[in-house]
């Protein structure tokens, strides 16, 4: 089977993609992600149910008659809780024990221990020294946003598994009870290594969990830093969307959520005050803030428009891989929770996506900014209920403006056509890298 | 040409899923945006919603550095410390500051001219009025929980009855200690000419407000400086105005007037009404549907 590149920029970095996709480090990554899509899958599921249905200020809640505060609906509440949180809220854990093992078993040692060890390392790493719960852990970090920290984690305790003991013994002849043993103690020099290092990590973050130094740093500059002219704050929207953008590329976080607007800032909650005051969102003084651009025309389906290459893939793809995966994927998406997509194809560490994941919200925003200043649609100002679907946010949030609507579409159509040529390209790939496993140059 | 091969695509049928999916969700929350133009505000949500607290008379804006100190440790909490003292010519010095993304800051309101009396009282509760206007117009918080120590309950309450705009920002609970309603009167059937002037304006305490008012007790009658008494007239005002209001008694080793912000129990009752109460009463904690004052 042949693969036709129709131009240079594709053939180079069909080829680049393929280049580290071969490295070990990158094939480890993609296994780990697979890995954690069906939990990823199964907690976006339950985080609608979470966000949009239960949720304070969900969407549904808000906009249908609200459930009562009853017994039926404290239960509903602590079991969709308790599904999330040991799904989609620990996929950071999930992804160390597979990371080690991997890792490890690349090396021919003891998978299975590494990855166990990879689990208690990564939890003691996260574990809190709080006085009030006795056995407790930092959330945040459990979920997507520890992500990077626990596949870099994993695979260093993988090597550390390499370096301190020797090879695995074949443990299919070796049924007996010394076989096990003697498993376990030559391997129990890397796991002591693993938790004492761990331990230090944790030591060392539970101490600056006080001062909560570089979050902190960033959300001040997002949140407090104003000012009164509309390019610094255009400029200033931007670069911390891209921040954003990036970051969830490598599962860390951002400034900006893509759940809704958690912390209003002071210039849109001046807007907001301005449209109560005139009943019109028209002509509001801060045109480009975070929930003017970012949050209605950036996120649908999740940070990166995953909403477009959804549709994208349903559109031109022929892979069975990808379909499914978006079919799948899709109901989350129309909430804003593109977890399933980012693991599933994924488009987490994957080279191809990250031009499109960039440049679709990049050219949503700028565009969404041109038609403000041109007064073809007014901004948006009203804030607007958690999880509502990414293409209602601008509708809702003008107040039901028509042209808020019809620009939504134009961008979510937009951010398809930018992520067409390369879902293509991503095909390609998949069919030279299974080309080259088949012919054996891995 | 370009439909018919996307119609033949087997995935159409998902497109157009999603497509209806999107207008159904649409539909509704046309209509209701519509309906609710004048409760749109009802959406902001303040992230913010400080502990405002005010130290009693001769006390400085330092007055709670210890608490704050105890509670922090205590619980393993990390809430920040924004101390202001207003002068007497209504200029305001700050010290301490408020960490970004702290939803529960602390923040004492102190006065230069601490002294006791009525007339200090109007004086201080106007500063004070001059003080929180600042902190509307920096923070753009839209809740708050209110402590006060002995005088600065009066001052509260004072505020509350001549100052505070109920319209765009609104007291969840307040708690203070030792309030002297009838200063040093002890037979609550004689009323001060505070007591009856407060009595007179209680209309105007917001009545969405949750209220507990500790009084501590040695040896049966008052704390060493407030009869428990004058606490107790407390009720001439709030009682059956306000949501809740709660008359708690104090005894034991730290029970004395100046000490009881110091006393274990004190420390638990502090924590629960007014630090945690989002956290222990998840069902309560309902949105909060007011936006911070525009003209600021």
């Amino acid at each position: 089977m042949k693969v036709q590149f129709s131009n240079k920029f594709e053939e180079k970095l069909v080829r680049l993609t393929l280049k580290i996709q071969r490295l070990l480090i990158y094939r480890i990554i993609q296994r780990t992600l697979l890995l954690i899509f069906p939990f990823a899958l199964f907690g976006s599921f339950i985080k609608i149910i979470q966000t949009v249905v239960l949720g304070k200020e969900g969407f549904l809640t808000d906009i249908f008659p609200t459930l009562n505060n009853d017994f039926v609906y404290r239960q509903i509440d602590n079991i969709t809780n308790g599904l999330y949180n040991l799904s989609l809220g620990w996929v950071s854990v999930i992804a160390i024990f597979g990371a080690a093992k991997y890792t490890a078993k690349y090396y021919h040692r003891d998978d299975q221990l590494a990855g166990i060890t990879g689990i208690s390392a990564y939890l003691i790493v996260d574990y809190s020294y709080s006085k009030v719960q006795p056995f407790s852990f930092h959330p945040a970090i459990l979920g997507m946003r520890g992500l990077l920290f626990a596949i870099v984690l994993g695979m260093f305790i993988g090597w550390l598994f390499k370096i301190s003991s020797r090879l695995a013994p074949n443990l299919i002849d070796s049924k007996a009870t010394n076989g096990i043993l003697e498993r376990t103690f030559i391997s129990l020099k890397p796991i002591i290594f693993s938790l004492i290092i761990s331990m230090i990590f944790s030591t060392l973050i539970n101490i600056t969990y006080y001062s909560e130094a570089p979050g902190n740093f960033i959300n001040s500059l997002a949140t407090e830093y104003t000012s009164s002219n509309n390019w610094a704050q255009l400029t200033k929207t931007l670069i911390f969307s891209v921040y954003t953008i990036i970051m969830s590329f490598f599962g860390w976080s951002g400034a900006y959520s893509a759940l809704g607007v958690e912390k209003m800032d002071i210039l849109s909650t001046v807007n907001l005050n301005y449209a109560l005051q005139k009943h019109t969102a028209w002509n509001a003084p801060n045109p480009f803030t975070s929930s003017t651009l970012y949050h209605a025309f950036a996120t649908y389906g999740g940070t990166g428009c995953i909403l477009g290459l959804i549709i994208a893939i349903l559109i031109v793809s022929r892979d069975k891989d990808f379909q499914t995966v978006a079919r799948w994927a899709m109901i989350p998406s129309i909430f804003n929770i593109g977890s399933g997509v980012m693991t599933g194809i994924p488009v987490l560490f994957n080279v191809i996506f990250l031009i499109p994941f960039i440049l679709a919200p990049i050219a949503n925003m700028l565009m969404a900014a041109v038609v403000i200043s041109l007064h073809l649609m007014p901004p948006s100002v009203y804030p607007v209920p958690i999880g509502t679907p990414g293409p209602l946010i601008a509708f809702i949030a003008t107040n039901g403006s028509w042209q808020a609507l019809g620009f939504s579409v134009v961008a979510i159509a937009i951010s398809t056509y930018i992520y067409i040529p390369f879902v293509k390209m991503a095909a390609k790939v998949k069919i030279l890298d299974n080309l080259g496993l088949e012919e054996g140059d891995d | 040409m370009r439909t018919r091969s996307l119609r033949k695509n087997k995935n159409f049928k998902y497109l157009v899923l999603l497509a209806i999916i999107l207008v159904l969700l649409g539909i509704p929350s046309y209509i209701w945006t519509k309906k609710n133009v004048t409760t749109l505000a009802g959406r902001y949500n303040s992230p913010m919603s400080p502990v405002i607290m005010i130290p009693g008379s001769s006390a400085s804006a330092n007055r709670f550095d210890d608490l704050v100190k105890i509670v922090n440790r205590k619980y393993g909490e990390h809430h920040s410390l924004l101390k202001m003292t207003v002068h007497t010519n209504d200029t305001i010095t700050y010290s301490g500051s408020i960490r970004p993304n702290d939803e529960r800051p602390f923040i004492v309101v102190g006065f230069e001219n601490n002294n006791d009396g009525y007339s200090n009282i109007k004086k201080q509760a106007a500063w004070f009025n001059l003080a929180f206007n600042k902190l509307k117009q920096r923070y753009r918080f839209n809740n708050f929980n209110a402590f006060g120590h002995s005088n600065g309950g009066l001052v509260w309450t004072y505020f509350f009855e001549n100052y505070f705009d109920n319209s765009s920002i609104s007291v969840n609970q307040m708690l203070t200690v030792g309030t002297p309603y009838n200063f040093e009167e002890k037979n609550t059937s004689n009323h001060t000419q505070m007591l009856n002037d407060l009595i007179k304006k209680r209309d105007k305490i917001p009545e969405d407000m949750t209220y507990s008012s500790i009084a501590g007790t040695q040896l049966y009658t008052d704390d060493g400086i407030v009869p428990l008494g004058s606490v107790d007239a407390g009720k001439y005002i709030y009682e059956g105005h306000i949501k809740h209001y709660t008359l708690i008694t104090l005894t034991g080793s730290k029970a004395q007037h100046s000490d009881m912000i110091a006393s274990d129990q004190f420390i638990n009752i502090f924590h629960q009404y007014i630090v945690g109460n989002n956290i222990n009463n998840p069902g309560h904690n309902k949105t909060n549907k007011k936006v911070p004052n525009p003209q600021q």
